[in-house]
């Protein structure tokens, strides 16, 4: 992945995104959500309404359905410390795919830089994964917000 | 009388979605099963022949985030 293509402000995201989002939920790999979690603090971003808290709950309802509907209880399994992650991070497929596809909408809009609006865009663009589903989860409407972008 | 168990959910995108739930949480259970043998003495050896990976696996995997645990929960 091309970083030097991207802005300061995108590349703070993508490192919020691993340094804070991930690693707060106990995990050393920087998933599409840790992006879309990031973005949603970003200043410029505000006015889009995204709430942190809520999309982070409704990561958390979606983990547990998904658990339930194969017979897992939410809670069965009290995991380790946050603490006890790893220092080190790596970005997971669907993260890269989210910032390919931030490339790509950077480019159709003849963008020389890769913004902070095109990740939101990037992560946006996922058809399947935890992002459209905790999205739907939180009430958030996917449509709405693309075509505030 | 016993329960039935779970059937795959019906629509794809669920059953899917609860394979990457489920491999989360198999690697939450494996970071604490890890923590747990290593303080308890265990060899990356024994650990790795537990879980049936290679030595390298288990330590490439780990190695790291144990190291940060010992000076990461003082107190703990």
């Amino acid at each position: 992945m091309a970083f030097e293509r991207f802005t300061g402000d995108a590349r703070a995201i993508v490192r919020a995104a691993s340094q804070e989002e991930a690693r707060t939920q106990g995990t050393g790999t920087v998933q599409a959500e840790h992006l879309l979690l990031a973005l949603s603090v970003h200043p410029a971003l505000q006015h889009l309404g995204l709430d942190h808290d809520r999309i982070e709950q409704a990561l958390t309802q979606e983990e547990e359905r998904s658990l339930a509907s194969v017979g897992i209880a939410s809670g069965d399994f009290d995991g380790p410390s946050a603490s006890a992650r790893p220092h080190r991070t790596r970005l997971a497929t669907s993260a890269k795919l989210a910032l390919e596809r931030a490339l790509l909408a950077a480019r159709r809009r003849q963008a020389r830089r890769i913004e902070v609006s095109h990740l939101l865009i990037g992560v946006l663009s996922a058809g399947q994964g935890r992002v459209p589903r905790a999205l739907e989860i939180a009430g958030i409407d996917l449509e709405q917000l693309r075509a505030s972008l | 009388m016993p329960v039935a168990p779970p059937s795959l959910p019906d629509d794809p995108a669920d059953a899917l979605a609860a394979v990457g739930a489920l491999r989360r949480l198999a690697d939450r259970v494996e970071d604490a099963a890890v923590a747990r043998a290593a303080a308890e003495g265990w060899s990356w050896a024994q650990i790795a022949e537990a879980l049936g990976v290679t030595r390298q696996a288990v330590h490439k995997k780990h190695a790291r985030a144990l190291a940060g645990a010992d000076d990461g929960t003082g107190g703990h």
